[in-house]
C-alpha cells in the first residue's frame, strides 16, 4: 500500500491456487484508483441517457428504491418488481435472498443460460452438479480430460480453477479439446474435435453409440448404479455415425477415437462450457454428455467426475434458500419449466423482454445489479426498448456503465478490494474469506451492506442483521466460527478422500444411491418425463441453420459469439488501462479463405451481419477453423465514447436472435 | 553461475497475466485517465505475442512467442551502446545505468528480439529478473503468477 493506494497485489504460494494470477487479478488494483469511479449515490435530473445527475445522500437513494418497490407492489402485485444481476458474482445469493424477502419470483439471473442448464441437467440426471476431479485426492488424477465448448485456461471457473486443469494436463494421456477452433491449447491436444456450433448434441450421440454398439461401457455401473440403459441405447440406435458426421463436419474416425479414449482410457473427466448452453436444446445436449459419463463409470470415481462436499460452513446459497420462495412462477417459468424449479427459480429474460415490448408490462420496477442486459442478452436494440418501458430503474455498478446511464438512480458499489465477504460462488469445496484491502473511492458501499439496508427498509424480518458483519457472522455459524477469525483463516476447504464414491458409502440415501427420484443416474430422466419433454437425449438442429437454404442463401457464414479473451470478463475492464492496452478494440476471427473471397485484409475494420442488423469489429485471419466459421467477440462497448451508438456498434447481441424455439 | 529467466512458450497460453504482473511490480503506465483511452500504451519487461496456427503431422495448433531479455552470453545491446551504459550484475543480469542512457534506443535495434523497453522518462531498460525480489528468495513476479508453469529462473554457468 502506498498512501492508503493498492500498490501491489500477489497471490499467496500456499494457497489452494498457488500463488497464480490472471491479469485480470492483477490489473484490479487499478480499479481502486480509477478516477471514473462511482462515489456517490446519483438521482437522474434530465431524460434518461442525457447524462444529467444530482448527487443525494445514501438515506434518500435507498429511501427512494425502498418507496419504489413498495409502491409497484401495493398497485401491481409483488412480482412486478424484477431483481436482477449479471454474471455469478460474491453476491449471489444476497441478490435471490433479496428478492424472496420482498416477495418477488423475477429474480433475474443470466445463469438460465449460463452455468444453470449444467445445474439442472446434472440435477435430473445425477442428483447434483459434478465438477472435473482435477485434484487427485483419491490417489489417481484423470487420465483423459475433455473440454467441450470451453476454454478453462481462459474463462468461466464454474468451480473449477484453470490452474488446477493446467497442472492435471501435465499428467493426463489424452487431452480432447471438442471446439469448432484450435484455440490456445489445441496444440497440446491429442484429439481436436472441430464440430460445427451448435450440433453437440449430435456428436454425444454418436460418441454414445459408438460406446454401447463396441460395448466399451462399464458394465457393473451401468447395471448396479443407472436407470433406463435400454431405453437409451434404443434411443441411441436412430443416430448412425454417417448421419452424425455430417451434420457436425467430424470425421468418423475422431468420433470413435473420442469414444474409446473416454470409455477405455479412464478415469475420464468432461468440462463443459458454457458454449452449450447458449445454443437451443442446450438440456437435451447436456443429458447426452453426462449420459457419457454414466455409461462409463466416471462418476464419484477418483480423477472423473465428482459431487463435492462443502466445507464446514456448508453450501452458501442456504442464505438465499431459507427464505421461501413465493408461489407465484417467475415470468417464463410456465413455458420453460425448469425454471420453476427449486431452488432456483428465476425468470427468462427473453420473455420478460417480449412481455415488456408486446404484452402485459408485468414488470414496473427493476433494480439491477452489476449488469448490462443490452450487452449480456439477445437481440440487443429489442433489450434496449424493453427497459426503456420500465417506470424505474435503479442500478449498481462500480462506473457509469450502459446500464448505469439510462437508469432512474444509481448507486456507487464497491470494488471487491474494498470489500469484506465471505466467498462461495459455485457449491465447491471451499469457502474463502474476502478481506477488505483498500477503501473504497468516495462514498461507495459493499454490494452486501447496500442489500441488508434495502432489505431492512422492505423485509426487516428476513435482515435483522445490525450491521454486515453480524450478517457475516450468521452465515459462518455451521463452522462454528465468526468473522473476525475466519478473515484471519482465510479459507475453510474439505478436501481429500471424504469427497469420493458416496453412492456407495451412503451418504445421500441409507443403503447406498444418487439423490434423484429412483436412486439412480437417470440416463432415462423420470423428472424430464413427469414435466412432459423428452425423457431421453435428442438431436435438433440450431436455429437459423445452415441447412435452411432460403436463409443460407442470403447468410452463408455460421456466427459464434463465443471468441473470448483473457484479459476481458464480459463487458468489463474496457476502462482498466493495463488491459485495454493489450487489445484495444474487438476482434472477429474470418479464415484467410473466407477473408479473401470478401476482400478483407488482417486488421481490417469489418462488417458482420445478421437479419437483425450489424456490428464492427476488426479481422483477424485465423485458418484454425472451417471457412464457413465466423468468431466474434461478446460484450463489446467503448467507455471513452458516451454516446448510444458506443452500445451497439460493437455489440455482439445485435445479431443474435432472441425468438424462439430456445 | 549467473541466472536467467528461461521460458517454455511450449505452455504459454498467451494470458498475459506476465506482461500485466511485469507492470504492476514497476508501477509501469499507462494509468486510468478520465474518460479512458481507446488505444492506451505502456512498457512491460516480459511480451507476448500471437502467432500461428500451424500445422504440425496434420495437428493444428496456436502458438505463443514470449519476447523477454535472454540474458545472453555475448549481449549485443552491451556491445552496441555507444555510452556504455549496459553492464551485468553480480548475478549476471543485464542492467541499464539509468544516469547515463539518453534514450538513443540503439540497443533495441541490436537485440534480436527487441527486448529492451522505453520507459516513461524517455531512458531503456530490460528485465531485471526482479533481483529485488531475487535477493530476498522470492521468485520474479512473472514466474510467480504464471498459470501454466512457462517461467522458471535458471542457473547457469559465467562462459567467457
Amino acid at each position: 500500500m502506498v498512501n492508503g493506494k493498492a500498490s501491489h497485489i500477489e497471490g499467496e504460494k500456499d494457497s489452494l491456487t498457488f500463488g497464480t494470477m490472471c491479469p485480470k487479478g492483477i490489473a484490479s488494483i487499478l480499479e481502486t484508483v480509477n478516477p471514473n469511479r462511482l462515489t456517490k449515490p446519483l438521482k437522474r435530473v434530465g431524460e434518461r441517457g442525457s447524462g444529467k445527475w444530482v448527487e443525494i445522500p445514501w438515506q434518500e437513494a435507498l429511501d427512494l428504491i425502498a418507496d419504489k418497490i413498495r409502491e409497484a407492489q401495493r398497485r401491481y402485485g409483488p412480482s412486478s418488481v424484477l431483481v436482477g444481476q449479471g454474471t455469478g458474482r460474491g453476491y449471489n445469493r444476497y441478490t435471490l435472498r433479496f428478492a424472496r424477502s420482498i416477495g418477488t419470483p423475477n429474480v433475474l439471473f443470466p445463469a438460465h443460460f449460463c452455468f444453470a442448464p449444467r445445474m439442472a441437467a446434472f440435477g435430473l440426471t445425477v442428483g447434483g452438479r459434478l465438477f472435473c476431479d482435477y485434484h487427485g485426492w483419491g490417489g489417481v488424477h484423470p487420465k483423459t480430460i475433455v473440454h467441450w465448448g470451453k476454454q478453462l485456461e481462459y474463462s468461466n471457473a464454474d468451480g473449477e480453477m484453470g490452474v488446477w486443469f493446467l497442472r492435471a494436463l501435465e499428467k493426463a494421456q489424452n487431452f480432447i479439446l471438442v471446439d469448432p477452433r484450435a484455440t490456445a491449447l489445441a496444440h497440446r491436444a491429442t484429439l481436436w474435435v472441430p464440430i460445427r456450433p451448435g450440433t453437440d448434441a449430435a456428436l454425444a450421440l454418436g460418441v454414445l453409440r459408438v460406446i454401447i454398439e463396441e460395448k466399451l461401457y462399464d458394465r457393473e455401473f451401468v447395471e448396479k448404479w443407472t436407470y433406463g440403459f435400454e431405453a437409451l441405447a434404443e434411443r441411441v440406435r436412430q443416430y448412425d455415425l454417417k448421419w452424425v458426421s455430417h451434420i457436425t463436419w467430424v470425421p468418423e474416425e475422431k468420433i470413435k477415437a473420442m469414444a474409446r479414449a473416454i470409455a477405455c482410457e479412464g478415469p475420464a473427466c468432461i468440462q463443459i462450457g458454457q458454449a452449450l448452453e447458449a445454443s437451443n436444446n442446450s438440456i437435451q445436449t447436456l443429458r447426452a454428455i453426462i449420459c457419457i459419463l454414466a455409461i462409463t463409470g466416471n462418476i464419484e470415481r477418483p480423477g472423473s467426475m465428482v459431487q463435492w462436499v462443502p466445507s464446514p460452513a456448508g453450501p452458501m446459497e442456504d442464505f438465499a434458500l431459507e427464505v421461501p420462495a413465493p408461489e407465484e412462477l417467475p415470468i417464463g417459468a410456465n413455458e420453460h419449466k425448469l425454471l420453476a424449479m427449486p431452488p432456483f427459480a428465476m425468470c427468462h429474460w427473453d420473455s420478460v423482454c417480449k412481455d415488456l415490448l408486446y404484452g402485459e408490462k408485468k414488470v414496473k420496477v427493476m433494480h439491477l445489479v452489476g449488469t448490462n442486459p443490452v450487452l449480456a442478452y439477445a437481440n440487443a436494440k429489442e433489450v434496449f426498448q424493453a427497459l426503456s418501458e420500465v417506470e424505474f430503474i435503479s442500478v449498481v455498478d462500480l462506473y457509469m456503465g450502459p446500464s448505469a446511464r439510462f437508469a432512474d438512480l444509481v448507486l456507487p458499489a464497491a470494488h471487491w478490494l474494498e470489500t469484506d465477504d465471505i466467498y462461495d460462488m459455485h457449491p465447491r469445496f471451499f469457502v474463502s474469506a474476502i478481506v477488505k484491502a483498500v477503501e473504497p473511492p468516495g462514498e461507495a458501499w459493499p454490494d452486501n451492506r447496500i442489500f441488508l439496508e434495502l432489505g431492512k427498509r422492505l423485509a426487516p424480518i428476513y435482515w435483522p442483521f445490525e450491521d454486515v458483519e453480524e450478517m457475516l457472522d450468521y452465515q459462518l455459524r455451521k463452522a462454528g466460527i465468526r468473522w473476525e477469525e475466519f478473515k484471519e483463516v482465510g479459507v475453510l476447504a474439505t478436501t481429500g478422500e471424504v469427497h469420493y464414491n458416496k453412492h456407495e458409502r451412503g451418504y445421500w440415501r441409507k443403503g447406498g444411491g444418487f439423490p434423484t427420484p429412483t436412486g439412480k443416474v437417470e440416463l432415462y430422466s423420470t423428472t424430464l418425463e413427469k414435466l412432459g419433454y423428452d425423457p431421453l437425449p435428442h438431436y435438433k438442429e440450431p436455429n437459423e441453420s445452415p441447412l435452411d437454404g432460403s436463409l443460407s442463401g442470403v447468410y452463408p457464414l455460421i456466427l459464434t459469439t463465443g471468441g473470448r479473451v483473457p484479459y476481458y470478463f464480459h463487458s468489463q475492464y474496457r476502462e482498466n488501462p493495463w488491459l485495454r492496452e493489450l487489445q484495444p478494440y474487438p476482434v472477429v476471427q474470418i479464415h484467410p479463405e473466407t477473408a479473401s473471397k470478401y476482400g478483407i485484409k488482417e486488421g481490417d475494420w469489418v462488417w458482420i451481419e445478421t437479419p437483425r442488423g450489424r456490428i464492427k469489429q476488426k479481422a483477424k485471419l485465423f485458418s484454425g477453423m472451417d471457412p464457413r466459421i465466423v468468431v466474434v467477440q461478446s460484450s463489446w462497448y467503448y467507455p471513452e465514447d458516451p454516446s448510444v451508438q458506443s452500445l451497439f456498434i460493437s455489440n455482439a447481441n445485435v445479431l443474435t436472435s432472441n425468438d424462439p424455439p430456445l | 553461475m549467473r541466472l536467467k529467466l528461461q521460458v517454455d512458450p511450449r505452455k504459454c497460453i498467451g494470458c498475459r497475466a506476465c506482461t500485466v504482473a511485469c507492470k504492476m511490480e514497476h508501477q509501469f503506465p499507462p494509468y486510468p485517465t478520465s474518460p479512458p483511452q481507446a488505444e492506451p500504451k505502456g512498457p512491460s519487461f516480459i511480451r507476448v505475442f500471437e502467432g500461428g496456427p500451424f500445422i504440425v503431422d496434420g495437428k493444428v495448433g496456436q502458438s505463443f512467442r514470449v519476447v523477454v531479455c535472454r540474458q545472453c552470453t555475448h549481449p549485443l545491446c552491451k556491445e552496441a551502446c555507444p555510452l556504455g551504459a549496459i553492464f551485468q550484475t553480480q548475478e549476471g543480469v543485464l542492467e541499464v545505468d539509468r544516469d547515463i542512457c539518453t534514450g538513443c534506443g540503439l540497443c533495441k535495434e541490436a537485440c534480436p528480439i527487441g527486448a529492451p523497453e522505453f520507459l516513461p522518462d524517455g531512458t531503456v531498460a530490460m528485465c531485471d529478473l526482479c533481483l529485488h525480489r531475487v535477493r530476498d528468495g522470492k521468485e520474479p513476479i512473472c514466474v510467480a503468477v504464471c498459470p501454466s508453469r512457462c517461467l522458471q529462473v535458471l542457473e547457469i554457468p559465467w562462459v567467457g
